[in-house]
């Protein structure tokens, strides 16, 4: 692999987002004092009490978490798959606080990158169409075959996610998330299935579209180690964010450890 | 593959996967769509056919007969506002002793006008011409008959005309729109064989019959929007000091009401029929799907994550419905048009149109694919509505555990009884009890059909037996041209063979209560007859009384009588005199609407010492043939008939139209039961197999484990069959009550006991063949594989 040079990103970076997304400060996402509380059966969940977040274009933002502390509702409101009770939520200069479902399917649909725990892969369909279901829809996509080959499984291009490893399936789930050249990529415990080798390999995939790509990544895990790739590190406890700090310097994802 | 998008090949690897199911669904939707199409398209080409041939043929709107008037009157009547054409002609009842046949055919012979066309009614040849106006012997004949007796133009043809026995030359074999149906009166059933309708022309018949310039039967045609009941009583006015009967419409015409009743039989049958498949397959559909979207939870969110949008979710699983839609067209359209040809067939033999086929409009095509697809969609449209809604993050998370209760069979404390497993059934069923009633509905619906398909050959044979055992328990019937003396009686029961014979007088009445009035006939019965029975509520005999009438139950309520009201009688012949007898009581029949009084009543009445229009004979089973022959000597025997012959003819016709009907009835039926149990069964095992693999794991056997489910798939079938039979018998008698002409026939709905068992075993049956499958599937239950997958 190459190109994982160690030096910070340049933002803000090439012309891949939206014009007009880009906040002052290369801010391509950020959101205010935002709580969620929902029903889970007969109970009332505080999953976010107040998160104050901004996500620059070009970083790599890990949100370090146990399970439970509202990591993932947060990267779901940031995603657009869900609303906040309250708060704001700002991609670019678009407020998606009130967004309806069209708009949040738009942002969904040409600005997001998701990548799941559980990959998500449809299980009907290969490697290649999992990826096409993006590059059908998206306006200015990579090749399904370019973004597979980003993250090293271009031989495995036909397989069906039964005939793919976990690792391999992640990567499937990462070349599915960037093929449509997002401006953010969102990674939920993207290793949370894995064993420690097959992470390393998913997580250098992360790192490289982070870097040649430019994307804003956010990712979120319960495992510290990981924090070390990243620019900039969020813990989060109890809905909240309970500390911030900057890393320097990035570790390549290949020298973690855990 | 390059132009299917991602999202199409999904949905192509899903129809192969769910294969099974698509296919019993389709199988279901293309059952409805043949029934609808067969059904919907025998009605219409049958329609098709009435209009087209009453149309072009002139068929009259009114019908009268009379005992003469001189032509002039017909200036009269077609002074009558809205009358079109008017058509007098001569109208005689003959015999036909044809050799060979065994009893005596009964003859209607009618006056062709000197032309040749008539201005209503007009005839259709199929083969030869009209009569020659320079012969006197020229005989245009029904070609039913001429058929039956293998007639053709030049052949000579035996017919008894006012009591002299006539050679006539047939001339040509024709069809006509008021014999469409031809059926001898009184009968029950067709029979080509001895029902016969001649033409001549009108001098030959008005000099056998001395009705030089005068008619005895009239036909008009009303012009549109004419007021036929106005025109029925301006007619009867103008023939009532001409003996006129009575006139009638077309709903008074029996070939025409045959018809329109046989029409109104298809037209429920095809409108209820497929209401039964559409409406199970909208069901199944929506169970299909629910749990398609049930399990793909993860996908519908992932696609929404990454930008599909409601609408194009919601079409990627609305097209799951036209994947199920053109296979299930293509087949029930085919489906349709065969055995709708076959039906068809099937009438051909019964109802003699010029020309009919099986018509296959494409407005019916597109109204049985549209109805079908709609009903298809709305059973879609809940689940696909739910995929397209699902919140994506909320997708995200496995969902809650499904919540149960304890409900009513733990707090009854059954629990202990049946053990852990007993209440997983129990609890499950619980749990959903929408959608275990409405698959115990599906499976009803199917039973019902079976029942619906057969209940006609119950209900018939117990018509045949009340009318035949209870009421009328002659072997011959024998009926005059003119009413007889009474030492006729006392003639026939001299004859060797005969046990007993009693007279019968029937006279042609108009009954009127308050603003109500009927044309009926007063039936005139011995005292201490046997032979005809008069049967009063639940069955109990009873006798006229001497004096005062009773009437047919029937007759009574069109009527709005009561015991003890008086009712308005008009003789319609003769002296035409009137009466107001006492109603005595009501008798229960099974056919027509008559009024009974003593022989002696009618005798008064009319005048004369008591004369008798037929005679009912009791006769020794093997001097039957000699009765009968000696009969046929007798120029005033019109029509001998035998009882149990008309019943086997009956029977044997129903017989062939029912035998096809209970086949296609059963077999469309499985189809639905298979299709509700399989489907149920794999949804089922879907939804349940991690935990029953888990019970594997835990040490329960694979018998244990399969009755678990299976238990719940017999619970829907056992509740469903009383809930078939009581729906069965509903429809049937919600069929009865819509379809068949309840002033003509009163069938009894009935069913019989093996009736609802075949029912029943049908759906055991089709449920058994899904459980057993359900059974090698559990069998086959790969226990590792299952509980590693993440559902």
């Amino acid at each position: 692999m190459t190109g994982f040079d160690d030096h910070r990103p340049q933002p803000p970076a090439e012309p891949a987002a939206p014009p007009g997304a880009r906040l002052a400060h290369g801010e391509v996402l950020a959101c205010r004092r935002l709580r969620k509380i929902y029903r889970m059966g007969e109970v009332d969940v505080r999953a976010l009490d107040g998160v104050d977040l901004s996500l620059h274009a070009g970083e790599l933002l890990v949100l370090l978490g146990a399970s439970g502390s509202g990591k993932s509702t947060l990267l779901n409101i940031l995603g657009g798959l869900d609303v906040p009770t309250s708060g704001e939520v700002r991609f670019g200069d678009q407020d998606l606080t009130d967004a309806g479902d069209d708009t949040l399917t738009e942002y969904r649909r040409h600005s997001v990158g998701f990548v799941f725990q559980f990959y998500n892969l449809i299980p009907s369909l290969t490697a290649r169409e999992n990826v096409a279901l993006v590059t059908d829809i998206a306006e200015d996509p990579l090749d399904p075959d370019d973004a597979l080959a980003m993250v090293g499984l271009g031989e495995r291009r036909h397989h069906f996610p039964a005939q793919l490893s976990g690792g391999e399936q992640q990567r499937v789930s990462i070349a599915r998330a960037i093929a449509k050249r997002p401006p953010i990529l969102l990674c939920d415990e993207p290793t949370g299935a894995l064993d420690f080798r097959t992470g390393i390999v998913v997580l250098e995939a992360i790192e490289r579209i982070n870097r040649e790509l430019g994307t804003a990544t956010a990712l979120i895990t319960h495992n510290a180690p990981i924090a070390e790739m990243a620019d900039r590190v969020l813990t989060m406890g109890d809905g909240r964010i309970q500390s911030e700090r900057a890393v320097t310097p990035r570790r390549p994802a290949r020298d973690l450890r855990w | 593959m390059t132009w299917l998008t991602a999202l199409d090949r999904k949905l192509l690897r899903e129809v192969v996967r769910l294969r099974g199911q698509i296919t019993t669904i389709a199988l279901v939707l293309a059952s409805g769509i043949t029934c609808f199409i067969a059904l919907r398209g025998t009605y219409g080409s049958l329609e098709h056919s009435r209009d087209a041939y009453y149309d072009r043929a002139r068929f009259a709107h009114v019908f009268a007969r009379l005992e003469r008037a001189p032509e002039a009157v017909a200036r009269r009547i077609e002074a009558l506002p809205g009358v079109a054409l008017v058509q007098t002609r001569i109208a005689k009842e003959v015999s036909l002793p044809i050799e060979g046949l065994d009893r005596v055919a009964y003859g209607q012979l009618l006056s062709l006008p000197a032309s040749g066309k008539p201005a209503t009614n007009a005839l259709v040849l199929a083969t030869g011409g009209l009569p020659d106006p320079r012969r006197d012997d020229d005989v245009v004949v029904l070609e039913s008959f001429a058929r039956a007796h293998g007639l053709a133009p030049g052949h000579r043809l035996p017919v008894v005309i006012n009591g002299k026995l006539r050679r006539l030359r047939v001339c040509g074999l024709a069809r006509s729109p008021e014999y469409v149906y031809a059926i001898r009166p009184g009968a029950l059933a067709d029979d080509p064989r001895r029902y016969a309708v001649l033409w001549m022309d009108r001098g030959v018949v008005a000099a056998a019959f001395q009705l030089d310039g005068a008619f005895n039967d009239v036909t008009l045609r009303l012009q549109p929007g004419a007021s036929e009941a106005g025109t029925l009583l301006a007619l009867d006015r103008i023939l009532e000091p001409y003996g006129g009967f009575g006139a009638v419409g077309r709903k008074g015409q029996i070939s025409s009401r045959m018809l329109e009743g046989e029409l109104g039989t298809l037209g429920v049958l095809g409108t209820m029929v497929p209401l039964v498949f559409l409406g199970v397959a909208a069901f199944l559909i929506n169970m299909v799907l629910a749990r398609l979207v049930a399990l793909q939870r993860t996908q519908i969110a992932t696609l929404k994550a990454v930008g599909y949008t409601t609408g194009e979710i919601g079409r990627h699983y609305l097209a799951l419905v036209a994947v199920v839609m053109v296979p299930s067209a293509l087949l029930g359209v085919a489906g349709g048009f065969a055995l709708g040809r076959s039906v068809l067939r099937l009438y051909e033999g019964i109802f003699r149109f010029p020309e009919l086929q099986f018509r296959l409009s494409p407005g019916l095509v597109a109204f049985a694919v549209v109805v079908s697809a709609l009903s298809a969609t709305v059973g879609a449209s809940f689940s696909v509505r739910a995929a397209a809604r699902l919140q994506p993050a909320e997708a995200m998370r496995p969902p809650a555990p499904a919540r149960y209760r304890r409900g009513l069979v733990a707090r009854l404390g059954v629990d202990k009884l049946i053990g852990p497993a007993g209440m997983m059934v129990v609890r499950e069923i619980e749990r959903r009890p929408l959608r275990t009633l409405l698959s115990a509905l599906g499976i009803a619906g199917a039973i019902a059909l079976v029942i619906l398909g057969h209940f006609g050959v119950d209900s018939l044979s117990n018509y045949l037996e009340s009318m035949f055992r209870r009421e009328q328990r002659q072997d011959l019937a024998v009926t005059f041209a003119r009413p007889v003396p009474p030492r006729a009686v006392r003639e026939l029961a001299q004859l060797p063979g005969v046990i007993k014979a009693e007279g019968i007088r029937a006279v042609p009445i108009r009954v009127r209560h308050d603003n109500r009035m009927r044309d009926s006939v007063l039936m005139g019965l011995p005292s201490g007859g046997s032979l005809r029975r008069l049967v009063g509520r639940g069955g109990r005999e009873v006798s006229v009384p001497e004096d005062g009438v009773l009437v047919t139950k029937e007759l009574g309520k069109i009527l709005g009588l009561r015991p003890g009201d008086r009712v308005d009688v008009e003789v319609l012949e003769g002296e035409r005199p009137r009466i107001r007898p006492a109603v005595a009581g009501f008798v229960d029949e099974t056919v027509g609407l008559q009024l009974y009084a003593r022989a002696g009543t009618i005798a008064r009445l009319e005048g004369d010492a008591g004369a008798v229009s037929s005679i009912l004979l009791s006769v020794d089973r093997s001097a039957l043939a000699s009765v009968e022959r000696w009969l046929r000597q007798s120029p005033r025997v019109v029509d001998i008939s035998e009882v149990s012959a008309d019943v086997q003819r009956l029977r044997d016709m129903n017989q062939a139209a029912m035998d096809i009907w209970t086949a296609v009835s059963i077999t469309l039926a499985a189809c639905v039961i298979f299709g509700v149990v399989y489907n149920n069964a794999r949804i089922a095992l879907a939804l349940r197999s991690r935990e029953l693999a888990s019970l594997r794991v835990l040490g329960m056997s694979r018998r244990e484990i399969s009755s678990i489910l299976i238990a719940g798939l017999a619970f829907e079938v056992l509740l469903a069959v009383p809930l078939g039979l009581v729906l069965g018998r509903a429809w049937a008698e919600l069929f009865f009550s819509r379809a068949v002409d309840q002033e003509t026939f009163r069938f009894q709905v009935l069913v019989e006991g093996r009736t609802y068992l075949m029912a029943a075993l049908t759906a055991v049956l089709a449920g058994t063949v899904s459980a057993l499958w359900v059974r090698r599937s559990l069998d086959r239950l790969d226990l590792i594989d299952v509980l590693k997958t993440r559902e």
